[in-house]
């Protein structure tokens, strides 16, 4: 059984990772409901301050709002009592990849002009494609690098201030609030059924798999690729069946083309306080 | 006791092919308690589906308090609300029923879409987890329920609409003992309530207790037999011949017995070997 497992590496790592999938819900329920600063919220102040924040981010281009706004989130961060090491762990990877990575070749004196501090190759003379010039000197600039380390920075705020509300907010507390913000109702019902589907996808995926494995002496690697392409067509015939039962319950309980959610009460007193003061501190960072 | 719903001589055919239903005819009396018994595969399910206006007779006719169902009918939208306020369905597989953020949201959807008032509504969803004992589950998403949370938040997101009728699709089905005898009582109750009831089930211990009147779908698809749940449950014969009581011989000791069994009511030992 083990030669089994070891023949079919990609079937069992796509499987722990939905299992992981799970898990994580389960994890980010648990932090959501912990009792934090952030958890007490309401979550239609939560996802106004990430809208008011994120435009922030987006329109502040120097290195000390970004440096305040990092200052407030990791406060936040702290007194929502997350884990800061899978929290900053998650952000730090995703802005390297999304933020570092990509802003990288920025920093050549090729993409942004300026002063080369450190020289990395040197031509004969310089060269001009349409409206592209390369120097004679190619190499890093402190106007490039500053570049790269500004959009690195806002893309970690950016992440660090959605990860935060994701943190400390259960779903369907943020479907609530995109209520209240007048996001149209179906829009929300598409949203909801499709993240409600990813768990029963990931169980139904990895409930087959372990049949599939339990009844599996001698693996053959052709085989089972073929056996995962046939599963693929399999499982999308079981999406198409829920999906025509889900919608008979729908209509069995009135739903007829228009979809209506229930309304929310009002935002209580400390919230608005504390929306008063996210946006004070916003404003602020906003005028530094 | 008037006709709420009536099956009148209907057949359905899946994909044109697999037949299943024939010719079924039923009366259900407003009020009335009624079980629908039957194999795997004998076509419950699908006369759920018909009374519930969710599939379409190929041939016969549905009828909601003298109406007739159908897919023209229920383009009405005032007949469609007419007719979905008074008849619910809960499905055999709650997992298809709960399609909400949360708990709260489930009991909320059917009286949202019927238009009731917010408040009123609200009050609904309060009254019914108070009656199904759910009232920690409010804010709890439904992938984070055990089966038999899920049942009673299923049978819940169908009471908040307070129908005339309840179609039940197996409700017993792979729950604990417990939960059994708690659904069994709320059936009762809601009957005694008032609510025309209407299970569909292979379940003998429920139809035991319940005593509803009986329609035994064969497995050719067809009504074997209706009568009272008495009658129905001494007639060995065509619950043998129905599938739902089998023949099985063991062991007591040394001694073969050979009896018919049914994991529900039956065990009389009939012929030692």
């Amino acid at each position: 059984m083990t030669g089994a497992a070891s023949r079919m590496p990609f079937l069992d790592k796509s499987v722990n990772h939905l299992a992981a999938l799970i898990k994580t819900t389960y994890i980010q329920w648990d932090t959501a409901h912990k009792e934090g600063l952030f958890q007490k919220l309401d979550a239609r102040v939560k996802v106004l301050f990430l809208l008011f924040f994120i435009i922030i981010v987006s329109v502040k281009r120097t290195l000390l709002p970004e440096v305040a706004i990092g200052g407030l989130v990791f406060i936040l961060a702290v007194v929502s009592r997350l884990d800061l090491l899978s929290f900053y762990g998650r952000v730090l990877f995703l802005g390297f990849v999304f933020g570092f990575l990509i802003a990288l070749p920025s920093c050549l004196n090729i993409v942004v002009e300026g002063e080369v501090i450190m020289p990395i190759m040197h031509l004969s003379e310089p060269y001009q494609f349409w409206v592209y010039r390369i120097p004679e000197t190619i190499g890093i600039t402190r106007q490039g690098l500053d570049v790269v380390f500004i959009l690195t920075l806002r893309v970690i705020n950016s992440l660090s201030i959605s990860f935060l509300v994701i943190y400390t907010t259960p779903f369907q507390e943020i479907m609530k609030a995109l209520k209240s913000l007048r996001v149209p109702d179906t829009f929300l019902m598409i949203i909801t059924l499709s993240y409600k589907y990813i768990f029963i996808f990931a169980q139904t995926f990895e409930d087959i798999h372990l049949a599939k494995k339990g009844r599996t002496v001698k693996a053959n690697a052709a085989e089972a690729r073929s056996w995962v392409a046939g599963r693929m067509g399999f499982l999308l015939r079981r999406t198409r069946t829920r999906c025509e039962e889900v919608f008979n319950a729908m209509l069995a309980r009135g739903f007829c083309g228009e979809v209506a959610i229930h309304n929310w009460g009002k935002v209580g007193k400390m919230d608005i306080m504390s929306g008063a003061g996210l946006l004070l501190a916003g404003c602020f960072v906003l005028f530094i | 006791m008037e006709t709420i719903i009536a099956v009148e001589n209907a057949s359905y055919c899946y994909h044109n092919t697999i037949q299943a239903l024939v010719d079924v005819t039923l009366r259900v009396g407003e009020g009335g308690k009624w079980a629908v018994i039957g194999a795997n595969g004998s076509g419950k399910s699908t006369l759920l589906r018909l009374m519930s206006g969710l599939v379409h007779p190929d041939s016969g006719k549905i009828f909601f308090r003298g109406q007739e169902v159908s897919a023209r009918s229920l383009k009405d939208k005032d007949f469609l609300r007419f007719f979905r306020e008074g008849v619910g369905y809960i499905f055999q597989d709650s997992d298809v029923q709960l399609f909400c953020p949360t708990v709260l949201d489930e009991l909320l959807f059917g009286p949202v879409q019927l238009g009731i008032d917010q408040d009123e509504a609200m009050d609904r969803a309060c009254g019914v987890m108070k009656m199904l004992e759910i009232e920690g589950l409010g804010n709890r998403p439904s992938y984070m329920l055990s089966g038999g949370e899920k049942k009673r938040v299923a049978i819940g997101s169908v009471l908040t609409m307070n129908p005339q009728v309840l179609l039940l699709d197996e409700p017993t089905n792979g729950l604990d003992p417990r939960t059994q005898c708690f659904l069994s009582e709320l059936i009762f109750e809601l009957n005694e309530a008032g609510k025309t009831i209407f299970i569909g089930t292979h379940d003998l211990t429920l139809v035991d207790e319940f005593q509803p009147t009986v329609a035994v779908l064969s497995e050719e698809h067809n009504i074997e037999k209706v009568g009272s749940a008495d009658e129905i449950l001494q007639d060995e014969d065509l619950l043998l011949k129905v599938n739902l009581i089998h023949e099985h011989m063991h062991y007591h000791g040394r001694t073969a017995h050979t009896h018919r069994h049914s994991h529900y009511v039956y065990h009389k030992h009939e012929a030692i070997k």
